[in-house]
């Protein structure tokens, strides 16, 4: 399990991370985005593709995260979410809260032209 | 034949009591999409346990049993906790609404999740026994053959 940060471009900052999405992860990426929303990197896809597992921790720690760069103003999007992801995200309706692509490019594209 | 775990209530045991509930799972021949609904189920019951039962790490043990019989794999979860209301949880919004983000409220997943995710889930309260929950998955036809 990890969580990598890089710019992905000027304006867009990409977060990966891999692993189970659960309490061994959530502090240490509450404490990530924050920092990066907060320092002015509003701009954010968050990859999900090597996520094996997600629970209502980890599903709180990204509301937490979309709420705090959409009050700045800026974008919050999600790709690359297995099947059996998607699948606790619909359970919930989040899939309708977030903007999730199937691909990293798309996601990209998305916010470079809003 | 009933098998039981006890772990301390630690978030870092979580994925413990999970791997000993998804072992039963397997063994009784659910399907891996079953397994995952099943293990998301028991870390959610674990972690409202830790988070609302006992109000913290390291507070008393959470015992956990799983027996499965007639199709059905039922798992027993019992902590000495708090006596422990599913209905005073705030409900989170189902489905999230998007327009309306500062009212988003996300407590209660959990037990939404357990609730869906399960046959059958079953809040017991006793103010000197504690809590005990008892979640129960039915294995489809298809999957016993």
């Amino acid at each position: 399990m990890s969580i990598r940060d890089e710019p992905l471009n000027d304006k867009i900052w990409l977060v990966t991370i891999s692993g189970r999405l659960d309490q061994s992860q959530t502090d240490d990426l509450q404490t990530l985005l924050h920092n990066l929303i907060s320092g002015g990197h509003h701009e954010l896809i968050v990859d999900l593709a090597e996520v094996s597992y997600v629970n209502s921790g980890g599903l709180r720690c990204l509301v937490t995260g979309w709420r705090e760069a959409n009050n700045l103003g800026g974008q919050f999007v999600l790709c690359c979410l297995n099947s059996r992801i998607s699948e606790v995200f619909s359970t919930v309706g989040f899939d309708q809260v977030f903007r999730i692509f199937s691909t990293r490019e798309e996601a990209e594209q998305q916010i470079s032209i809003t | 034949m009933t098998h039981a775990f006890s772990v301390p209530g630690r978030y870092d045991q979580v994925a413990i009591v999970c791997q000993f509930v998804v072992a039963g799972a397997e063994q009784s021949g659910f399907g891996i999409d079953e397994i995952f609904q099943i293990e998301l189920a028991c870390d959610e019951a674990c972690t409202n346990i830790i988070e609302h039962a006992y109000g913290g790490e390291e507070k008393g043990e959470i015992q956990v049993t799983w027996d499965f019989s007639s199709g059905a794999f039922t798992i027993t979860i019992v902590d000495e906790g708090r006596p422990f209301d599913p209905d005073e949880v705030p409900k989170p919004m189902i489905p999230a609404d998007p327009d309306n983000i500062d009212n988003l409220q996300i407590g209660g997943l959990g037990i939404h999740f357990m609730r869906k995710l399960m046959d059958e889930v079953h809040f017991q309260m006793d103010d000197k026994k504690g809590n005990r929950l008892v979640m129960v998955k039915y294995i489809s036809e298809s999957e016993q053959q």
